[in-house]
């Protein structure tokens, strides 16, 4: 942060008389190479393995004389899922981004605190106890909306002191975990089985539906999430600074971790709970953009790019025939995460 | 780990004085609890014996069919000594070395461990049963205990705080192993969500006899490194200056916790809680002697174990509740309510 009178002035985006977003030409570079890579890999999605459209066919199946099995591998298997992909990855970055910016925790993303573990828990009374009575999307939504009402009474404090929170947070998961372990010890296996793969994270098998779910919550958060933006960065100058920049900080904190969990949830509802995207996406793009400054435009890129990724591998990857993408997010992101911590604690942060 | 600034203590002799009169009691009422929760192991089930039933059979009136009955209690009654005292003593040997009062054994990779070698040796080898299974759980749990040890004593100086980094990440890492065997082979997935649910029961003497070894060793290197983590609880340099080596007895310790927690985990499962509350309780009953503490974890954890799986046996009869569930329903409001006492931001 005491870089920041060094850097280069900044070219400002003005949008009305509301927005106002400096951009770094460092940044829009970092935006351009993470939206080229988000391209590569799309395509390759559309295009590798055995039902893949082949690469010359590609731009013809796109622009609408898609015939034959290309069509139905566009419009019914790999298209909606992976613009579900996309919007999902988009959404738990933005979403990790906005909670780590107001807890000013690095660590912090709202998977973290319980609302995958409660989602997951959601998920198992009503796929497998009660079965019929809610669709298993809006059981996992109801869920994770009851884990984070949960951590939010039992810090006594809201979403403000980031140690409380990561504590409660750890409770309700263990609670919830519990609990869908018990559930899926008691079903038989089958069905089980179905529901520890939703409790994983996964994206096989989506339609149109669920693409324009996430996108529409995507496109009510996301302007929210830009009139925010300069006062998350004040805010995270710390409080006093904050108030004498005119941004009320408890009303910032709570609308941004209100838009963060909103987010999550959404994905939650259409990928079931997926590990760590929401908390590595804003690390790597605050990384490429070496500080501080609205990086939540390009955490959601990143979060995209990841998810992207991950879902390719679950596709592609020789040795496994349809493990949910969670199970890829989650080993790339312990990695990260060891690589993280290891790294905050040299720095004596920790 | 930045410098703090020590924490001004009682001195030694105020504190022992206090605390004698206390302790005895704290002693006698812990033996009494756990004595009633041996009994009541061996008491409750799906079918209701009395404690006269109980009576009669050891004193050899009993029919044979209620013989079977209470006896078939045994095994799980054991095991749930042996796994509570392990892991009593484990966490309080963890939050004394790390002197983080989160610190659980579950954060050096051990259940992820273990879970990763029981789902392995079933689903590539075949190996179902719980006695079985055992053989394979404990040694991937002491493998990843010390692959996180050797990860987080890696670099320059091994601080603590690394090393249960390492741990997060071990666990990550394996339990990402595990979800991808268990959901591409349906028997492998059938013995870890039996196993992951952490119960005492549909075990036998057999699983209790495989750990009992591991358990000693752990247990006895933790009675004998007792005075020296007092000396360590003072700061590295005291500790230096009174003869004692920080490095071997932070190892020793680690050593210690990995074996002690390795061994239930092996045996019962992944249990919640007992690692992380124990240590709390006996804190608040005799202080900061580290040979107290451990002396009086054996005592507690049994007990909290034994009278949460009664708990879980007696709620929902006929089924039953693993205890590990309950556990973890019964430590988390506590964990909870705890949060509301924190200071600080870290």
């Amino acid at each position: 942060m005491t870089a920041t009178a060094e850097r280069a002035r900044p070219g400002v985006l003005r949008i009305g008389r509301v927005v106002a977003l400096p951009v770094h030409r460092g940044y829009l570079l970092a935006a351009l190479a993470v939206v080229v890579l988000l391209l590569g890999a799309s395509v390759a999605t559309l295009t590798l393995g055995r039902l893949g459209i082949p690469l010359g066919e590609l731009p013809g199946a796109l622009v609408g004389g898609a015939e034959g099995s290309d069509a139905f591998v566009l419009e019914r298997l790999r298209g909606p899922r992976l613009v579900v992909a996309i919007g999902t990855g988009a959404a738990l970055g933005l979403s990790g981004a906005l909670f780590q910016s107001v807890t000013r925790n690095p660590l912090g993303s709202p998977d973290v605190i319980g609302l995958g573990a409660g989602a997951g828990a959601g998920a198992a009374v009503f796929a497998l106890l009660l079965p019929g009575t809610l669709p298993v999307w809006l059981g996992a939504l109801a869920g994770a909306a009851l884990a984070m009402g949960l951590v939010y009474f039992a810090t006594g404090t809201g979403f403000r002191n980031p140690g409380r929170l990561i504590v409660a947070g750890l409770g309700v998961a263990a609670m919830a975990f519990a609990f869908t372990e018990y559930v899926v010890y008691v079903m038989e296996r089958d069905r089980a089985s179905v529901l520890m793969a939703y409790v994983n994270g996964s994206l096989s098998a989506r339609d149109w539906d669920h693409a324009a779910t996430i996108w529409l919550v995507l496109a009510v958060v996301v302007p929210l999430a830009a009139l925010l933006g300069r006062r998350l960065d004040a805010s995270e100058m710390g409080d006093e600074l904050a108030a004498g920049l005119g941004a009320d900080p408890t009303r910032t904190r709570v609308f941004a971790v209100t838009l963060s969990v909103v987010l999550s949830a959404g994905a939650v509802s259409v990928a079931g709970p997926i590990a760590f995207v929401a908390l590595t996406a804003p690390q790597i793009a605050r990384r490429l953009t070496g500080g501080t400054g609205a990086h939540q435009a390009l955490a959601a890129l990143v979060g995209a790019l990841l998810l992207v990724l991950a879902d390719l591998a679950a596709q592609q990857a020789p040795w496994s025939d349809g493990l949910p993408v969670g199970i890829y997010t989650m080993a790339i992101g312990g990695v990260y995460l060891g690589y993280l911590l290891v790294r905050e604690w040299r720095r004596g942060r920790l | 780990m930045t410098t703090t600034l020590a924490k001004p203590r009682p001195s030694g002799a105020d504190a022992s004085r206090v605390g004698t009169a206390r302790r005895v009691y704290a002693l006698l009422i812990g033996i009494a609890v756990l004595a009633l929760a041996v009994l009541a192991s061996v008491m409750f089930g799906s079918r209701s014996t009395s404690f006269g039933d109980v009576l009669d059979v050891w004193s050899g009136d009993a029919d044979p069919y209620l013989t079977t009955v209470v006896e078939s209690r045994y095994p799980r009654t054991a095991l749930g000594v042996l796994a509570g005292v392990c892991l009593a003593v484990g966490g309080t040997l963890m939050q004394g070395i790390t002197r983080n009062p989160l610190a659980d054994p579950g954060l050096l990779g051990i259940n992820a461990g273990a879970a990763a070698a029981v789902v392995s040796a079933t689903a590539f080898l075949g190996v179902s049963g719980q006695a079985a299974t055992v053989w394979w759980a404990l040694p991937g749990a002491l493998i990843a205990g010390l692959l996180v040890y050797v990860i987080g004593a890696a670099g320059a100086d091994s601080g603590v705080v690394r090393l249960v980094l390492a741990g997060a990440v071990v666990s990550a890492v394996l339990t990402a192993l595990v979800q991808a065997i268990a959901l591409s082979h349906p028997d492998a997935f059938d013995s870890y969500r039996y196993w992951v649910v952490g119960a005492l029961g549909g075990r036998d003497f057999d699983v209790f006899r495989s750990v009992l070894p591991f358990a000693l060793i752990g247990f006895t290197l933790a009675l004998l490194l007792g005075p020296g983590l007092n000396a360590l609880a003072l700061g590295d340099e005291s500790a230096s200056s009174l003869g004692a080596n920080p490095m071997v007895l932070r190892s020793a310790g680690l050593v210690a916790a990995t074996l002690l927690s390795a061994a239930a985990t092996a045996a019962v499962g992944p249990i919640a809680f007992v690692g992380l509350a124990v240590p709390h309780v006996v804190r608040a009953l005799v202080g900061v002697d580290f040979r107290m503490q451990i002396a009086y974890a054996a005592i507690v954890g049994p007990a909290l174990l034994l009278l949460a799986d009664v708990v879980g046996r007696v709620v929902v009869r006929p089924q039953e509740l693993m205890v590990g569930v309950v556990t973890a329903f019964v430590g988390a409001p506590v964990l909870l309510f705890a949060v509301r006492r924190m200071r600080g931001s870290a």
